[in-house]
């Protein structure tokens, strides 16, 4: 195989956030998410149901912007509730800025009254971190996506679930995939702790593009490469195109 | 009915009006209709607004948008919407966010004729601050939840596949909140690709009875550019391309005058 890529390396991080999950819906949203979940599914999480992104649930693994080989069933935009109120899903959303804690901003930059970007909306981000698992996936780790305070709490996270008892029944945030590393909230008080750093990334990198202060445990261990079966599936079979390029550099 | 007279009979300035749409079936050609009407001080309601909400908005039609995504699907922003927004140009846009599930609860209760409907959700985000929800106890288990108001537009419009004669709806493929959209609203015109004599049934189809049905009008494209499954294929092309007009005030104003 030729050298992993830094995106290859990401989508396999992304790939492990499903790993035991069983036969949960998983949702991810945007490409490398997308990507990793078919991954997932083709090796070590056989049991996840996956949609074409629109509503059918599928079969087999597929290109990306490709069709999936088998439709096993329909699952159009209101029987997704059904699943998602009974906690029998994961989803990996794209926050534009996330704090300590895992709250996470998709809908304004700025004053929400007068947002200096206007982002797409909070859309299902309410109801899914009080309902079942959520992990983020965020392309350009830096001050402007690891904040100090989110502009706007679209998706919960541990301080405001812990705060909030009816928010904290069912909160879990898994994990955090960035460019350089990875991340989840296994501390005492569920702060943001570094993983994994992605090779090629060093510790000290990571502190420095991150607006809080991260949980860095004494030995960080460099994330797992892909293996080569992993590889042959991304690179021949799932983005042959190699679209994941375009979204992570390196 | 045709179009022009529908819209007219039916929107109103001032009115609470949704077109309700989920990837397919966007009913395009009523909101271009909308905006040459000329109608004002609308407040337009829609689970995930696209291109014509773009275009109502830059068109100056909206003084509220409750919503709970917006963008151009696989593009990126709505560039008349963040204008509205940030800068207010050509008008200030008030903004009404939610999360899908509420929407689509609110309209559940719309539809229901019930004041309010119950999800778990809102609670720690900031959202409950900047919206219309309020937190509720269950009567049963204490649990605490979240109340949202049932919606019920002025008027709902929405496209379908077809018509019969009398004026009941089938539509089908990937459905959104179309049905209880109607429901819930005080008025309602369905577009359709074309009025039949029988409506043969269809798996999974969506039948709206006439009596729910206030006009329907045949406007054969009228989802254009998203698609009519059985119909017409979605034209990705022009989702692309509208994103250097909606980027743009005099592009889009060239755009406006040649509607």
């Amino acid at each position: 195989m030729s050298v992993i890529t830094r995106a290859e390396v990401c989508v396999v991080a992304c790939a492990e956030v499903w790993r035991g999950d069983g036969e949960i819906l998983a949702s991810p949203i945007g490409l490398v998410p997308s990507i990793a979940a078919r991954l997932a599914r083709a090796t070590f999480a056989p049991d996840l149901l996956l949609s074409d992104g629109e509503a059918y649930l599928t079969q087999g693994t597929w290109a990306i912007g490709g069709t999936p080989p088998v439709i096993e069933g329909w699952i159009p935009f209101r029987a997704v509730f059904d699943l998602l109120y009974t906690g029998r899903r994961h989803v990996m959303m794209g926050p534009s800025q996330i704090d300590r804690y895992g709250n996470a901003n998709i809908s304004a930059i700025g004053d929400f009254a007068r947002p200096t970007r206007a982002l797409l909306g909070v859309r299902g981000a309410p109801g899914n971190t009080v309902n079942h698992p959520t992990s983020y996936w965020v392309p350009r780790h830096g001050h402007r996506s690891f904040v100090a305070a989110v502009d706007m709490v679209s998706g919960v996270g541990y301080d405001r679930a812990a705060a909030n008892p009816a928010a904290g029944r069912y909160h879990e945030i898994r994990r955090v995939v960035s460019n350089l590393g990875v991340f989840d909230f296994g501390t005492a008080d569920h702060r943001m702790r570094l993983v994994s750093v992605h090779p090629g990334v060093t510790v000290d990198e990571i502190v420095a593009a991150t607006g809080f202060e991260l949980t860095v445990p004494a030995d960080v261990p460099q994330t797992r490469l892909p293996t080569d079966a992993e590889l042959a599936l991304i690179r021949e079979v799932i983005d042959p195109a190699s679209v994941r390029a375009r979204e992570v550099e390196g | 009915m045709a179009l022009p007279e529908a819209v007219a009979a039916l929107v109103r300035d001032g009115d609470t009006v949704a077109l309700e749409g989920f990837t397919h079936l966007i009913p395009v050609a009523a909101g271009h209709e909308i905006i040459r009407q000329g109608r004002r001080d609308l407040t337009l309601v829609r689970m995930t607004p696209d291109l014509v909400y773009d275009q109502l908005i830059g068109a100056g039609c909206a003084r509220k948008l409750v919503f709970s995504w917006g963008g151009n699907p696989g593009v990126g922003s709505l560039h008349r919407f963040r204008d509205a927004v940030e800068r207010q140009w050509p008008l200030p846009l008030e903004l009404e966010e939610h999360s899908h599930a509420g929407m689509a609860n609110r309209y559940v209760a719309g539809a229901s004729g019930l004041p309010f409907a119950v999800l778990r959700g809102y609670h720690g985000t900031d959202l409950s601050s900047h919206t219309v929800v309020r937190p509720i106890e269950c009567p049963f288990t204490g649990e605490v939840l979240t109340a949202v108001p049932a919606l019920n537009p002025d008027v709902t419009v929405i496209h379908a596949q077809r018509a019969d004669r009398r004026g009941n709806v089938q539509l089908w493929g990937i459905t959104g909140v179309q049905k209880e959209a109607v429901l819930a609203a005080r008025r309602s015109l369905v577009t359709v690709e074309e009025v039949v004599d029988t409506l043969d049934p269809r798996p999974g189809a969506v039948v709206l009875p006439s009596w729910v049905v206030t006009a329907v009008a045949a406007v054969p494209g009228g989802a254009r550019p998203s698609y009519a499954q059985g119909y017409y294929d979605r034209d990705n092309d022009a989702y692309r391309a509208w994103d250097a007009v909606s980027r743009d005030r005099a592009a889009f104003t060239a755009w406006l005058e040649a509607l």
